[in-house]
């Protein structure tokens, strides 16, 4: 299904790439091209992304500096009201090939005929939540390294499905209030949860592409022999496991560009007893609401709150074999002066645990300071430099013997490229 | 150069003749304050439509991803051309009825201008950029003009009696019925018109403000 949907897509893109050839076809794609060069200093546990615990991307043996972010963001019109876009993100890193695609859809604005706006897209994509994640590429235009709420849906959340939009023309209301739904069916994303569930909130801004695999920590419920033995080492977020499609529905109000409200429900609705290639399913649900507001001058507030659960396995006691419920919610004050943006982010991260199963402890709490800089130099370039700091508590993390109670702190001076036409 | 003088003279006094006078109008919110870009026109009292027939070609432009102006006013069967002075290509449409139309995908200036036959609020959109938001309001009049920034209008009429004055502004959400001003019973040549708004208006489109971003890219 995966395969077939992704077809779907590398179809229209290829047929796109003839289209190329068309003369009209400069006025048709768009394409955007972004590269950061980073200097990154931290203190942490060693990441995550190495296999263990470490809530950063980097740790103190990759130090140095890299390239941090690099991504294609092409887009082209097939037809008028029909739309292929595509981003390919590539890492230097070992989960997985140096390059893929994190999002492959093919969107259809039909031209409206009324005053409600239909639009329905089909493929990979991320769902409409993030109010951060608003650049070409889904990147950031405040912060470098993402909230723990959208570091989140980078890593573990991506719809392979059909998604439908309806909104209403703006005339409706004098041109100053906007309203839309949004509704979605997807397939996929089963596993999702696993990390959130085994390794808990980050902040980074990686994005996991199709086929990347995302190193678990070593729990002593994953070692052989033990309760849950047949999970492999990694997860693999978007595969589907147990045939069943998942939804989401949002709607969102704008008025002007003052307030906006956005708001929505997810249920992936996995079997959490389901289990193929060494991958559970978990039944991952959660409530998201946003708000972003102009304040005066050019300040502006983002807050974004999300809640939910993760389950896996059979009921035991009451519970399932991992049960947990997860909650974050982020305060961001924005302010662009001239060529320059500083950004000033709070976030508060948690989980809580129902189930009692040994070796599994994955309850944890803390909190993440951002602090950004931006100074745009050009169209295409720009410098960044951030400081950030994570607290967490995690029980679990004494299975390793090391502090249950770690603040890490990242320091990241960055060089951005971007190339658009 | 004296009959050149004369000439001047007697030229400039048709010129009055032909433009008769000054209807002087004025909008103001509901705190008193001027309130500019609204489409201010006359309409004659016996419902027909003397003015000439429209030559020149109006422009709504596409900068920034926004049209350029807000709100253009015409009179009927004004051709009217869409240039797209971005890098990216538009789309432009209407649905209101019955002018709609469609211009698919462009930049620069791609197509015949459009020309509106028919009178009423013509509301356009992108179909590529959602929130792009413009309006060309057609009118059976060659008497119109716009509010300046001290939200006055100058209509010269030629014999403002048999004409009423009307205002339209997506901003304004008082009912059509108060934004309609007859003009039979003025005696004097020159007249003022105060058009005093009760309800508090729409905030401009597309306000820019605060620092981030509003549309998703």
């Amino acid at each position: 299904m995966v395969r077939l949907l992704i077809l779907s897509v590398a179809m229209p893109l290829a047929f796109a790439a003839r289209m190329a050839a068309a003369t009209d076809a400069p006025n048709r794609y768009q394409l955007n091209a972004g590269v950061d060069l980073s200097y990154v200093a931290t203190s942490g546990y060693d990441s995550w992304t190495q296999g263990f615990v470490g809530k950063l991307l980097y740790d103190g043996n990759t130090d140095g500096v890299k390239i941090s972010q690099a991504f294609i963001d092409a887009s082209f019109q097939l037809t008028d009201t029909l739309k292929a876009h595509a981003v390919i993100d590539a890492y230097d890193d070992d989960l997985g090939a140096i390059a893929g695609f994190t999002q492959a859809y093919v969107e259809w604005r039909p031209v409206p005929r009324s005053k409600n706006r239909y639009r329905l897209k089909v493929g990979a994509f991320y769902p409409h939540l993030s109010l951060e994640n608003v650049s070409p590429g889904w990147d950031s235009p405040y912060t470098i390294n993402y909230s723990a709420i959208n570091t989140w849906v980078a890593e573990e959340l991506r719809t392979v499905g059909a998604e439908l939009s309806v909104s209403r023309r703006p005339e409706m209301f004098g041109g100053t209030q906007t309203f839309s739904l949004q509704g979605a069916v997807f397939v996929g994303n089963d596993p999702t949860g696993s990390l959130l569930a085994w390794k808990g909130w980050s902040a980074h801004n990686r994005q996991t592409r199709f086929g990347d695999k995302l190193p678990l920590p070593p729990l002593p419920v994953l070692e052989p022999g033990e309760l849950l033995d047949e999970q492999n080492p990694y997860v693999q977020p978007f595969r589907e496991i147990d045939g069943r499609a998942g939804y989401y529905v949002g709607g969102e109000w704008q008025l002007n560009q003052q307030l906006l409200i956005r708001a929505m429900h997810y249920d992936n609705r996995a079997d959490p007893t389901a289990f193929e290639d060494g991958q559970y399913a978990w039944n991952t649900k959660f409530n998201h609401v946003a708000a972003q507001i102009a304040l005066p001058g050019e300040w502006s507030l983002l807050f974004q709150w999300m809640t939910g659960s993760t389950v896996m396995g059979q009921v035991v006691d009451g519970a399932h074999i991992v049960d947990t419920e997860f909650d974050s919610k982020y305060l961001m004050l924005t302010r662009t002066f001239d060529r320059h943006r500083v950004s000033l982010r709070n976030d508060k991260f948690e989980m809580t645990q129902n189930d009692d199963t040994e070796d599994d402890n994955n309850p944890e709490n803390g909190y993440v300071w951002t602090l950004a800089y931006f100074y745009d130099w050009s169209d295409k370039l720009s410098f960044g430099a951030e400081s950030m700091v994570i607290k967490t508590h995690r029980c679990g993390w004494e299975y390793y013997d090391i502090d249950e109670t770690r603040r890490e702190k990242q320091l990241q001076l960055s060089v951005r490229l971007r190339f658009g036409r | 150069m004296a009959t050149r003088i004369i000439g001047l003279l007697l030229s400039l006094s048709i010129a009055t003749l032909a433009f008769g006078h000054d209807v002087d109008v004025v909008v103001v919110d509901k705190g008193g304050h001027p309130v500019a870009d609204v489409a201010v026109y006359a309409l004659r009292l016996n419902g027909k439509n003397e003015s000439p027939a429209p030559t020149a070609v109006a422009t709504m432009d596409q900068v920034d991803r926004q049209f350029v102006p807000h709100l253009l006013i015409v009179q009927t069967g004004t051709p009217v051309e869409f240039p797209n002075s971005d890098t990216v290509a538009h789309h432009v449409y209407s649905f209101s009825h019955p002018n709609k139309f469609m211009l698919p995908m462009y930049k620069g200036k791609q197509y015949p201008p459009v020309i509106f036959q028919h009178s009423g609020v013509v509301s356009l959109g992108c179909n590529i950029h959602d929130h792009m938001l413009g309006y060309i309001l057609v009118v059976d009049s060659a008497d119109f003009t716009m509010t300046d920034e001290n939200g006055h209008a100058i209509l010269s009429l030629n014999n403002p009696a048999e004409y009423a004055v009307k205002i339209w502004s997506p901003r304004i959400r008082d009912k059509e019925k108060f934004l309609t001003r007859s003009l039979a019973s003025t005696t004097r040549q020159d007249a003022e018109v105060v058009f005093s708004l009760a309800k508090r208006l729409n905030p401009t489109h597309d306000q820019q403000a605060g620092g981030a971003s509003w549309s998703d890219y």
